[in-house]
Order: C-alpha cells, then structure tokens, then sequence
C-alpha cells in the first residue's frame, strides 16, 4: 500500500528547487514554482503574438480568442474606471493573463500551481494595493485621505467610522491575496483528496470518487476564470475609487 | 408609391444605421459581471473572505500595537470589534455592488457608470 | 502546510517579480499594440465600408427620384398630348358636323324650292288642262264654245275658292 506522503494532499504545494541558486546570501532558486512561472508567461506571449500573426480582418479561431481577451479587459477597464484608466491597460491585462494561466496551467497532472501560494497572492495583492494608493496619492495629494470620511455621518460618529473605513481599506490587500490563494488551495486539496479515494477504493469502488473529480475539474476550470476575473475587476473598482471618488 | 417601389432602400437603411447604432453603444460588460458573481460557491467565497479579512486586518493591527505599547489585551480587544465593523461595512458594500441588499435599487448590466462605495453609506 | 514555509518565500517572490515585469514589457511593448492594430484596422475599415454604403444608398435614392420624376413627367406630358389630340378630334368632329348640317340645310332649302316650283307648274298646268277639259265638256255638253278669257276667269274665280 502506498505510503502516508504519497496520499497526502497538501504534498502538492511543496516547492522543490530544481536549480539552486544563491545570490548575496539570498536564495533564488529556480523552483518548480519558477517553472511554470515561466511557462505560464511563455504561453501568454506565444498566444497572444502568434494568433494575430495574419493579422486578419476575419479574424480566425485563435485571432478570435486574443482579441476576445484583450476586448474583455479593454471594456472591463472602461466600464469600471473610466476613460483615465486606460494608462493601466497593460499592467491590468497582464495581472489578468498571469493569474489566469496560473490558475489553468494548474489543472494539468503533475503541474504546478503557483497562485496557490499565499506569498505569491500576498505580493501581487501588496503590489496592487501600493500601486493604487500611490496612484491615489500623486494625483489628489494630501486631499487623498478625505477618503476615509464618508459622506452623510453624524459628526459624533467620525471617531468610530474613521478607524472603520480605514481597516476597511487595509483589508483589501488581504482579502484579495486570501481569496485567490484559498480557491486555489482548496480545489486542488479536494482534488487530490478524491483522487486518493480513487487509489483506496481501488476497481470496484474507485469510479465514484473518480466521477466527482472529473466534475471537480470542470469546476475548478470555472473557478480559475472566476478567480482571476474577480481579482482583476477588484482591482479595477479599487483604481476607480482611488481615481474618481477623491 | 415612393416607398412601395424601393423596400431594398429603405431595408438598406435600417441596417445602415442599426450597423452604426452597435458600433457607437458600449460593450456589455456587465453582463459579465453580473455571470461572474452569480456562483453559489464564488459568491459565498467573496463576502466570507472579505469579513475574515477585515477581522484578520483588525486583530493583526491589534495585536502589533498591543506588542509594541505593552497594553495587554485592550488594543487587541478594541480592534476586534473595529475588525468585524470594518468586515460587516465591506460585506455590505459587496452585496450592494452586486445589487443584492434590500431596498437597493439595481445597478447592474448595462450601466457604465462605475459603482461608487461612499454613496451607498 | 508547504505555503507557511517561510524559506521558499525569497525564490517565490524574486521569481514572481521577474516573470511579472516580463510578462508586463512584452505585454505592453508587443503583444497589444498589435492586437490593437488589427482592431483598429477593422474598425476603420468598417467604418468606411459604412461612410461608403450610405453615400452609396445616398445616390441609389437620388437616382430612385430622378427616375420617378422624370417618369412621372413622361408620363404627364403623354397626357397633355392624348388630351390635345381628343381636343383637337373632337374640333374637327364638330366642324365637319356643323358643315355637314350647313350642307344638308341648303339642299333641303333647295329641294324645297323645287319643290314649290314644281307645284306653281303644275298648278299652271292644272289651270291650262282644267280649261281644256271645261271647253270640252260645255261644247260638248251644251253645244257652246266658250271663248278663252271667260274660261279662264271662271277657273281662275273656281280655283281662287279654293285656296
């Protein structure tokens, strides 16, 4: 029987250095997680350069799906922020594209999920956060922490609601990288965790657990798209905020 | 008679400016929106992670203060509460976004203007 | 939970920064540019296959009306010459008719007087024939000859009686 690792379904997330790098006393390893980092942004940029290659005007299939990308992102950054938004356009689009292939390329057997990692989900929601309050910042000055005194509040009130809205604020980051990281983490658990039952209930039983998980994975291919979606149009209505409420 | 004589005209008309009328109107990107958060499990994975982060935000705060000034539980305690405040003002908020709070009238697909958080208070 | 290792922390964050930032460069500096191309290409492009179509369906309408009017004034003018060629038929019509009873007025006229003059002879003859046959019948009736004005003065007292 096989043994307990084996069975265990967090081994998943273990990173495992594939070239070992130091540099100044820092470890920089390659990993696996830099693995499919790479191959993530590979895919990404093969995509998007080689369907629009024929630069069509009837766009084929893949021509189709990277115009579709970029139109998704265009119009969500205009519905969302506005005209003034659209310097954010790249960096909004790259967000989107990394997550995404992050959370799929996961999918496949014997990949790696590097979104699931919450040090991964905490930088890129800190890079967000700090990114958008220095936006923020720049653009209203000092006027930028009228924010955190909303509107229509009794005077008495301010001394509670000020704290309140700017706990609120700080928890963006948070929710953020704990979102993400906890789809990713828990779909992948639970995958594993009846792909395990398929190997104990061996022949007889194991095509039930087998069956869940083959919905488990349809499931978790909505909630890839899901997840980077929502990660991406939060950022969008936090830059609106920043942008526009000030 | 005018009319009678050339129906391909006036046909051609209409889909002139039905063609114009679809390329001057925004894109419908608020369906999506509306798509994305309509998942059971989506949905209940946003407003719980919102609450916890904000309590998280709270009691972190909290206790870091409680450390560095040596007051035993009582920041801790303070920013407890002001934590879940914070969770329950975002838990609302989202549910506003979405359209779901009572006696909120909709803003969903079709709107371009961008939801505004402080108005909702 | 391999998440909480914190030794992995450094790679995983120096890793993410340098694919992020390189994904962010191509991003910004190839890929979208030329998706943005080939959309705007569209769009200009359908934009003036749109500007084309309606100044095209523009002169189709032009042409529609120059047909129309020119058709309905072909149309108008062939009424004006009908109208003209009747008026004109029915003039002659009527002239040829007013001759006509011009015509057959005067012969009547004329026949008439023949006829009147037929009658004046043959009253004279009646006058003569009638003196004949009195200048026999009294010769012979009553063995007396007459003599012609008193003939004639009888039959012309007779005949005056009569009229």
């Amino acid at each position: 029987m096989a043994g307990a690792e084996q069975l265990n379904p967090l081994e998943q997330f273990e990173i495992h250095r594939l070239i070992p790098i130091e540099i100044g006393g820092v470890d920089v390893s390659f990993t696996n997680s830099s693995l499919w980092m790479v191959i993530a942004i590979t895919l990404v940029t093969l995509f998007l350069t080689l369907s629009v290659r024929r630069r069509a005007l009837v766009p084929g299939r893949w021509q189709s799906l990277a115009e579709l990308a970029y139109e998704f992102i265009a119009n969500m950054i205009r519905d969302n922020v506005g005209q003034e938004g659209r310097r954010f356009f790249p960096f909004i689009f790259t967000l989107f594209m990394f997550i995404l292939f992050g959370n799929m390329l996961g999918l496949i057997p014997y990949s790696f999920t590097y979104t699931s990692h919450i040090i991964v989900t905490v930088t890129l929601a800190l890079t967000v956060f700090l990114g958008i309050t220095i936006v923020g910042i720049v653009r209203h000055g000092l006027r930028f922490f009228a924010f955190f005194m909303p509107q229509g509040v009794p005077i008495a009130m301010m001394p509670l609601m000020i704290p309140i809205e700017i706990l609120s604020y700080l928890s963006r980051p948070v929710s953020l990288s704990i979102r993400l990281f906890a789809n990713m983490m828990a779909g992948h658990t639970m995958m594993k965790v009846f792909a395990g039952f398929v190997v104990i209930l061996g022949l007889f039983g194991g095509w039930a657990p087998l069956l869940v998980d083959v919905a488990l994975t349809g499931f978790e291919v909505l909630i890839a798209f899901l997840q980077a979606y929502v990660f991406t149009i939060l950022t969008c209505l936090y830059l609106n905020d920043t942008i526009h409420l000030h | 008679m005018k009319k009678g004589d050339s129906p391909s005209l006036d046909d051609l008309d209409a889909r002139l400016k039905e063609a114009r009328a679809r390329k001057a109107r925004p894109g419908e990107a608020g369906e999506g929106k509306a798509i994305a958060h309509r998942t059971g499990l989506g949905l209940a994975f946003r407003i719980g992670t919102e609450l916890v982060s904000a309590l998280i935000v709270g009691v972190g705060i909290g206790w870091l203060l409680d450390r560095w000034l040596g007051t035993a539980p009582w920041f801790l305690v303070v920013f407890l509460f002001l934590g879940a405040g914070a969770g329950i003002m975002n838990v609302y908020r989202t549910v506003n976004r979405l359209g779901l709070a009572v006696g909120y009238r909709s803003q969903e697909a079709g709107e371009d203007r961008p939801a505004d958080e402080e108005e909702k208070d | 939970m391999p998440q909480l290792d914190s030794s992995t922390f450094p790679t995983q964050i120096v890793w993410l920064v340098i694919c992020f930032i390189v994904l962010y460069l191509l991003m910004w500096k190839v890929a979208l540019p030329r998706i943005a191309a080939v959309l705007e290409a569209r769009r200009s492009r359908i934009d003036d296959d749109l500007d084309r179509a309606s100044a095209l369906k523009e002169e189709a309408a032009q042409a529609l009306a120059a047909y129309e009017a020119s058709l309905a004034e072909a149309h108008a003018r062939a009424q004006a010459e009908l109208r003209a060629a009747a008026e004109q038929l029915a003039a002659e019509t009527s002239a040829r008719q007013a001759d006509l009873v011009a015509r057959l007025k005067a012969e009547t006229a004329a026949a008439e007087a023949r006829i009147a003059r037929a009658k004046q002879q043959a009253l004279k003859n009646i006058a003569a024939v009638a003196a004949e046959a009195a200048q026999a019948a009294t010769a012979r009736l009553i063995g007396v000859n007459v003599g012609e004005p008193a003939l004639r003065k009888a039959i012309d007292a007779a005949m005056g009686d009569e009229e």
